[in-house]
């Protein structure tokens, strides 16, 4: 548990500049994605008369009510590699922004409840480390070692039967990665611009030109759109569709504690993960709800299952209070993969579908999709999650190693 | 939490449902004329509106029967149940007071109390 | 007890003899459902084999008027409940139902319930499924017994609502049963034999709080 405390707030970190009529690129939503592909557009590809559009405020989105989780331990190489590398470009990245975003490595497991999920995990364990990602294989002893308040004995339902452990994954916060990215952005010329929803697109035959706004209109000659949760409806303003469906995904947070939950414990099989925030708060999370929704908030019995399994496991919670509960918006693909590509717009480029687990893509988001925006090409480590796939086949099944399942 | 209006047993609680998603999705009638894209579009694609959305539900603890729905993704706010093979209702009704109970549109055969026989309980 | 549900000096015919050797779901409970019932407050308790046969058959149907002669009618809609001296029909679906007997209906006994449904039902479309293996039967009972209830069950159960007659397939205790209330304070709940364990170590734990004294 770290015992650091947290860096002191500055009076600001960005202007609140007034739109521009034209920028070289426009990058639609303000959240992690969003500030981090800026931040690669001006920093590796030299783009810096470009502008971030957040119809509400900075990271308000998902950036500000995921769990915080970071992993790399994908069961595919395409999967591996991309995730892999925003874990390494994580562990640069306070230096690099000049910001201690409190990125803690202090692994992740993932439990094995039933015989097909310690065949599942031991077959990941193995494809981990041909990919060169960090991964160990506990048996229940050594999972109670690292995490001793979970309760590895056998009377209960689903009992740990193991767990896969990535000791260079862990937390960080979120809120502070987001200001971190945005302060080099801002740094470095690229206009932060917040209380400006995107209301339509302005096209030149199949090529975008603009961008309509609340705040008035924006010539551009490239446009990222960023928008999870929101993908489906950006796409329909610019006139083609995207396989997504958008689920509402919940998380709580208890009062705080004093330092009980060394590691991440997630189980994709019983729904719950779960760490201690730097200031001692139990962070949850849960499934997504199974219908479509866009009004950031789900059913309380996806909650009270999560809390159930919760308890089972770490029996200290059962006196725990729940502070508040909330939900975000996320965008599920079919493969629960996201998709970082070219759209049929030209100069239109998305960056979506990242289901539950965008935050901990963040850095490999922004740096694939800068480079997909910036050259017109993907970069090679997003170009297996191109929109073609769902035409070709080549589909990227990550329902087994995504958190939960989507 | 949804109260969804089963028109066969009336109200229940979510948790008696599973989600079938969109509705009035039909299998290609010949799907192996179908290019890979038009293929995709029927496997992969979906409509994913913010707004009134026409969806397929299955009372899987009641009655056991599937049944079509016209709810608001943003308010959650169910404007109509019909039965399946029905075709969607023209016009959604404009979104019902927020009584914080689900309502029902003119489309649907939903009783109000499970206590009483619905119209349309028997085929 | 199932070695109990049987008289032991009536096992003189192969049929009594079937009986004695069934187990009911929650046999290993039944000491339990003692202990933790408070007569005059709420009681619990398992009622074994009876005799259940599922039926499907289109309403209005030829094949569907025939099965009512023999139950003494099909239930028509939610919550009904039909059926003739001690044979009730409980209304599943539109076009399922749930037949529900006393044991000694049950053909291996010599019953001919399941017989005369099957003729009843002929060669049309439809079924008539020996179901009597699928679920147990609680019983639960007493002035307290709603209240039990409510807690895993989110079925409006106010008897102004909830009328003694009635039975409605829902959830409690988050699995799936069937809830019938056969009088004033007096329910049936059928869970499916694997859950049978669960949901009656469930109800024993949310009757616990009514067997001491209430705190004023």
């Amino acid at each position: 548990m770290s015992t650091q405390h947290l860096p002191e707030h500055p009076d600001f970190l960005w202007r609140n500049p007034e739109p521009k009529s034209s920028y070289d690129a426009v990058i639609v939503g303000g959240g992690g994605h969003g500030l981090a592909t800026a931040y690669f557009l001006a920093k590796n590809h030299g783009m810096t008369n470009i502008a971030v559009l957040e119809k509400g405020w900075l990271a308000g989105g998902n950036m500000a009510r995921n769990t915080t989780i970071i992993r790399s331990n994908y069961l595919w190489d395409e999967s591996a590699a991309i995730y892999e590398h925003a874990l390494k470009l994580w562990e640069i990245l306070p230096e690099e922004l000049e910001y201690d975003f409190l990125f803690s490595q202090r692994g992740v497991m993932n439990l094995a409840h039933t015989l097909g999920d310690v065949r599942e995990s031991i077959r990941r364990v193995g494809a981990n480390k041909l990919n060169g990602v960090d991964a160990e294989w506990l048996d229940p002893q050594q999972v109670k070692e690292l995490c001793p308040i979970l309760n590895i004995r056998d009377n209960i339902r689903y009992p740990v039967m193991g767990a896969t452990y990535q000791p260079r994954a862990g937390i960080a916060k979120h809120d502070h990665v987001a200001w971190a990215f945005a302060r080099k952005c801002d740094e470095m010329g690229v206009d932060i611009i917040q209380n400006c929803e995107v209301t339509g697109f302005l096209k030149d035959g199949e090529r975008v030109v603009g961008v309509k706004t609340s705040r008035g209109t924006i010539n551009t000659e490239k446009v990222g759109l960023c928008a999870a949760g929101h993908s489906s409806v950006l796409a329909e303003m610019a006139g083609f569709q995207l396989p997504i469906q958008s689920h509402p995904l919940q998380a709580l947070v208890s009062e705080l504690h004093e330092p009980v939950h060394p590691t991440v414990v997630m189980s994709n099989h019983v729904h719950v993960y779960v760490s201690q925030a730097h200031k001692g708060e139990l962070v949850m999370g849960a499934g997504v709800d199974s219908y479509n929704g866009y009004g950031q908030r789900g059913s309380f019995h996806v909650i009270e299952q999560q809390m159930a399994a919760a308890v089972e496991l770490f029996p200290i919670f059962a006196r725990a209070h729940v502070l508040r509960t909330w939900g975000g918006i996320v965008d599920t693909t079919l493969d629960a993969s996201p998709i970082v590509g070219l759209t049929p717009v030209e100069n239109m480029f998305v960056n979506c579908g990242w289901g539950t687990g965008g935050f901990k893509g963040t850095p490999a988001a922004g740096m694939t999709f800068a480079h997909t925006v910036a050259t017109g090409a993907p970069h090679k480590l997003n170009q297996p999650f191109s929109l073609e796939r769902f035409e070709t086949g080549a589909l990227i099944d990550e329902h087994g190693a995504a958190a939960v399942a989507h | 939490m949804l109260l969804i209006p089963c028109p066969n047993c009336g109200p229940r609680d979510e948790t008696e449902f599973h989600y079938g998603g969109q509705a009035h999705v039909p299998y290609p009638e010949n799907p192996n004329e179908l290019t890979d894209t038009e293929w995709s579009r029927y496997l992969f694609y979906r409509e994913n509106p913010k707004g009134i959305f026409v969806e397929r539900w299955v009372h899987s603890t009641g009655c056991r029967q599937w049944f079509n729905m016209l709810r608001d993704t943003v308010s959650y706010d169910i404007q109509a149940v019909y039965p399946m093979g029905v075709p969607r209702p023209a016009a959604p009704l404009p979104p019902a007071a927020d009584t914080g109970t689900a309502s029902t549109g003119a489309a649907s055969t939903t009783p109000l109390s499970p206590s009483t026989a619905p119209e349309g309980a028997t085929k | 007890m199932a070695e109990t549900a049987a008289s032991p000096t009536s096992a003189k015919n192969p049929a009594d003899k079937n009986l004695a050797a069934r187990l009911s779901p929650a046999r290993q409970l039944a000491e339990a459902f003692q202990a933790g019932s408070l007569a005059g407050t709420v009681e619990l308790s398992e009622l074994p084999f009876l005799t259940m046969v599922g039926v499907r058959a289109d309403a209005g149907s030829e094949a569907a008027t025939r099965l009512a002669a023999v139950t003494g009618g099909l239930p028509a809609g939610s919550g009904a409940v039909a059926g003739n001296g001690d044979v009730s029909v409980l209304w599943l679906g539109p076009s399922e139902f749930l037949v529900v007997a006393p044991t000694e209906a049950h053909e291996s006994l010599g019953g001919d319930l399941i017989p005369a449904l099957r003729d009843a039902l002929g060669g049309d479309a439809g079924q008539v499924v020996d179901l009597s293996a699928n679920r147990t039967t609680f019983e639960l009972t007493g002035p307290r017994a709603r209240a039990v209830l409510e807690k895993g069950c989110s079925l409006d159960l106010h008897p102004r609502v909830f009328k003694a007659g009635t039975a409605f397939s829902t959830e409690i205790a988050n699995i799936p049963a069937v809830l019938w209330k056969t009088g004033g304070e007096t329910f049936r709940v059928f869970p499916r034999a694997s859950f049978a364990e669960f949901l009656g170590r469930w109800l024993l734990d949310a009757m616990r709080e009514y067997a001491s004294p209430e705190v004023p």
